[in-house]
């Protein structure tokens, strides 16, 4: 059972109820009281020691409802735990990056949106500390090149404002790239949740390339645009020969 | 007397390996080393007072620092800043699909593995940075970049895409080209710096 399965991003579009708040007076808000509390109690003792007990406990209900609407038991409310905490941090960062203004700021709000909420949230905290061994696997090798795949899929579209499709969706991997690794493995006095250390990232090492990708170019010099166009379309068209 | 000791130890070391190979982290015990290596028991505890959580962890951090010293080894002579990051990712990339005990263990044991793997990792951003100062110095860094801001990322990108390459391909070393001059050369090098060859 892991914490960040990214096939699970998937189910929200099947079952909508994951989505929704638990005060917004849905058909089932029950799933969503139901994996809150379920969070609460991972946050308190990890995955391991949480039973559907606890969880019925913590949500002031039987056992027996707990079952009722998790017929699969614990495998089925820690999916719906996901599906619930995937959908809260991507509509967060939605939120953020949809009122950005350019494209230094919406790299720069994302990110750091992204790191806030990864570094703050209780589950996830409890985790890394107490039980890597569920959330680590999740994060490396191809699991990672998952987690990469939905990052940039889900953040491209805020950066094709500024940038061509194929440019926005290789920006968006590489910023989730950025992220992952600095909270993966902190550098020194590279703290993503204080914005301005972000900005700093993104200006440094991220524009010099990525605004010279923008579609209209305005920003970079000519001859550089020029050049760094050429190399993103050969990585454009080995990309189209290969799919 | 210490390279007896080093010997012995190095033994037991290989003993472990072909036994993880064998069956896995989590089923390998310092019994099996110990007759894989030919040694006693106590032998082992001797040298590894910790048993089979020591004995293991030492096997996944020499193996780890065997594949850093591949790495080193193919890249230390390189002229340039590209060359060390082009051959570098191409060879480590290659050298991790083709580790057969590291891919079963990745398939079959990522619980036990990936945190051992992320504290060596914490370590390897370090040694990798270092090797890449001189050449930060070498090829000049632009205005107001610390060159260990700059090696720091350097190393923490190359480590992220060995493991997870994501939409690009690295046994092309056409594509690693790319790669090196659009997302990691630019911010560290400056644009007037990157020419092409």
């Amino acid at each position: 059972m892991g914490i960040v399965h990214l096939a699970l991003v998937r189910d929200e579009d099947r079952d909508p109820d994951a989505r929704r708040e638990p005060d917004t007076g849905g058909a089932t808000p029950q799933r969503v009281r139901l994996a809150d509390a379920a969070l609460r109690c991972i946050a308190g003792q990890g995955i391991a020691k949480t039973t559907l007990d606890d969880v019925a406990r913590a949500a002031g209900c039987s056992r027996a409802t707990v079952y009722r609407v998790f017929p699969g038991g614990k495998d089925g409310l820690m999916a719906a735990v996901i599906d619930t905490e995937v959908a809260r941090f991507f509509s967060a960062l939605a939120v953020r990056m949809g009122a950005a203004g350019n494209l230094e700021d919406v790299l720069v709000v994302g990110m750091h949106e992204a790191a806030v909420r990864i570094t703050e949230h209780p589950g996830l905290s409890y985790l890394f500390d107490h039980e890597p061994e569920v959330v680590l696997p999740h994060l490396a090798f191809s699991h990672m090149d998952s987690l990469l795949d939905v990052s940039g899929t889900f953040t491209a579209p805020f950066l094709g404002r500024w940038l061509d499709h194929d440019e926005a969706k290789r920006v968006a991997e590489w910023a989730a790239r950025v992220v992952i690794s600095h909270l993966l493995c902190p550098a020194d006095g590279v703290d993503l949740t204080d914005e301005a250390r972000v900005r700093r990232l993104v200006r440094t090492f991220i524009l010099p390339s990525g605004g010279t990708l923008t579609a209209d170019g305005a920003e970079r010099p000519a001859a550089d645009a020029g050049r760094i166009d050429r190399l993103s379309h050969s990585q454009r068209s080995t990309k189209g020969e290969a799919s | 007397m210490a390279g007896v000791d080093g010997d012995t130890r190095q033994r037991i070391l290989e003993a472990t390996y072909v036994c993880v190979a064998r069956w896995g982290l989590s089923k390998t015990t310092v019994e099996d080393a110990a007759r894989q290596a030919g040694l006693s028991r106590a032998t082992v505890y001797r040298y590894f007072p910790g048993g089979r959580d020591e004995l293991v962890d030492a096997v996944v951090s020499w193996q780890y620092l065997r594949f850093f010293g591949r790495l080193y080894e193919e890249v230390h002579g390189a002229t340039s800043l590209e060359e060390v990051l082009e051959r570098g990712l191409l060879f480590a990339r290659r050298q991790l699909l083709e580790h057969e005990v590291l891919q079963m263990v990745v398939q079959t044991e990522p619980e036990v593995l990936l945190p051992k793997l992320t504290v060596e990792t914490n370590r390897t951003v370090g040694l990798i940075s270092g090797f890449l100062v001189p050449y930060l110095h070498e090829h000049g860094l632009p205005e107001g970049l610390e060159v260990h801001e700059a090696a720091d990322f350097l190393a923490r990108m190359i480590l992220s895409y060995i493991s997870a390459p994501g939409r690009w391909d690295l046994a092309d070393p056409e594509q690693v080209r790319t790669l090196v001059r659009v997302e990691l050369l630019p911010g560290v090098v400056g644009d007037t710096q990157i020419v092409d060859k």
